[in-house]
């Protein structure tokens, strides 16, 4: 597993990250969880993964800080995958201009993320 | 002597109001000391329900992880699923148990979709927990109803139909609006036509709700709204002319001019709006033929729709208005005339001789 490459899931529902870390961890892919903004800063700090999937809303710090402090603090080009939910078109517009790369709605289908994430690592 | 008998004789020989004191005193610290200790115990019993519950929670987790990614191609449901199932419906027999697993598949079904979301509810069928919700739309308390009928909505639970729209008149407008919920998330606009029976008031908080589901759906294909514009019941003709103002509903524009005579002003006024904003002409000549019989609020409507609608035939009624008592009619017909006829409007200025008339004059002629 040491050549897998690593993602951070930032996801306050422990179910939902549990499944995609079962699902990502099936396709090769080494996981990291964080259930708020505040680990999830820890998480890339500490292992500079090639893909962050962070959800908008999350406690302490929201997704949209988690990719300001990528991209302004830490400089990284990482690309971040935002998850929203319904009716947070506005909040996906500013974490698109705060530089996430794309974004997927809840609910979210597995499969499809799993196509997403391939796509971007490849 | 000692201190018990001290205090014996002490109270004795108290005056009454003093002993009357004392007994209460003695009375409220029992009752405090059975409260602190009775306080003590049940924060104990509630933190042991807290962490019994935080462990059927992460078992239920596990498990249900586990049976989403247990099942192979070959077996509908594999054995180590088939395990799982019957371990969750024995749990399911006690209430406990079933509300935390309950919670646990609420809580994955909402944020995820596809084939995942397919298992889930397989699983709900399969550990009978279906079973359990619909017996609950039997109960005789409205709370139990209301909560069985949101589970089925949650899980997506079609079949319930006939068992939910029996629902639809009830008492509770909580349990109408699990149930109109219900019928607008799981068959689309199809579920509306529950509005073709409903005889209680839908109010306007459930017409938003409903407004809001309805126009998140990928099919934007609306059913007839005719009927509901014909309905004995005024709110759901109120609901049917905000769908016609969403939709465009031209089609449906001879039963909305026929409302314009309805005998609930809300309703008339609502008709207004909805044919001043699709631009339908006739519904101005109507309105304007019995302008003076209408209320005060009408008469308004009629001149914000003319203020979309104006033709050049108008102005020989309008005129009729540029004095009128009601400072908004009054404004309106001077804009309405400006854009008409603005010679006309100018000449207002050298007419006029009452100096507050001429201020609202200048203003409408510079704004």
């Amino acid at each position: 597993m040491n050549g897998a490459k690593k993602i951070v899931l930032a996801e306050d529902n422990s179910m939902l990250s549990m499944l995609l870390k079962f699902k990502l961890e099936k396709e090769g892919y080494t996981l990291f969880i964080a259930e708020n903004g505040k680990k999830t800063i820890e998480l890339i700090e500490e292992h500079n993964p090639e893909l962050i999937l962070t959800d908008i809303m999350m406690p302490f710090v929201s997704g949209l800080e988690v990719i300001s402090h990528v991209r302004n603090t830490l400089n990284l080009l990482t690309p971040i995958v935002v998850f929203s939910a319904a009716g947070q078109e506005q909040i996906v517009l500013k974490a698109f201009d705060l530089g996430a790369t794309d974004f997927m709605s809840k609910p979210l289908s597995p499969n499809e993320l799993v196509l997403r994430v391939k796509r971007l690592l490849s | 002597m000692n201190t018990y008998q001290i205090l014996t004789d002490y109270f004795n020989h108290s005056p009454t109001i003093i002993q009357g004191a004392w007994i209460i005193i003695g009375l409220f610290s029992i009752l405090i000391i059975g409260l602190v200790f009775y306080l003590k115990y049940l924060r104990g019993h509630l933190r042991k329900k807290e962490r019994i519950s935080a462990a059927y929670e992460q078992e239920y987790e596990s498990a249900l992880i586990t049976y989403l990614y247990a099942g192979n191609e070959e077996e509908k449901i594999s054995s180590e699923q088939q395990a799982i199932i019957d371990l969750l419906k024995n749990d399911a027999k006690e209430p406990f148990k079933r509300k935390i697993l309950i919670a646990v598949l609420v809580k994955l079904k909402n944020e995820i979709s596809g084939e995942v979301a397919d298992s889930i509810q397989n699983l709900y069928y399969q550990t009978e927990l279906v079973d359990y919700a619909l017996s609950r739309l039997s109960h005789k308390k409205w709370f139990v109803i209301a909560k069985g009928i949101r589970e089925l909505k949650q899980f997506q639970i079609k079949e319930a139909y006939d068992q939910v729209i029996i629902h639809l008149n009830h008492p509770r407008p909580e349990v109408r609006k699990e149930m109109q919920l219900y019928m607008v998330n799981l068959f689309d606009f199809e579920g509306l036509t529950f509005l073709d029976l409903l005889e209680t008031p839908l109010s306007e908080w459930d017409q938003i709700q409903l407004l809001e589901i309805v126009q998140k759906l990928e099919n934007q294909n609306i059913s007839n709204i005719t009927s509901w514009l014909h309905s004995s019941n005024d709110s759901v003709i109120i609901f049917a002319l905000k769908l016609a103002k969403i939709y465009n509903q031209l089609e449906a524009k001879n039963e909305i001019i026929q409302l314009l005579h309805h005998r609930n002003k809300k309703v008339r006024l609502d008709a207004i709006d909805v044919l001043s904003y699709l631009n339908v002409l006739e519904a101005k000549e109507i309105l304007k033929t019995d302008l003076e019989k209408r209320s005060q609020e009408e008469q308004i409507a009629v001149f914000k729709m003319m203020e979309n609608l104006y033709e050049s035939d108008d102005e020989s009624f309008i005129m009729k208005y540029i004095n009128h008592d009601l400072f908004e009619i009054k404004i309106m017909a001077l804009k309405i005339l400006k854009e008409i006829n603005r010679e006309k409007f100018c000449a207002l200025k050298i007419e006029s001789v009452n100096d507050p008339y001429l201020r609202i004059v200048n203003f409408i002629e510079n704004n």
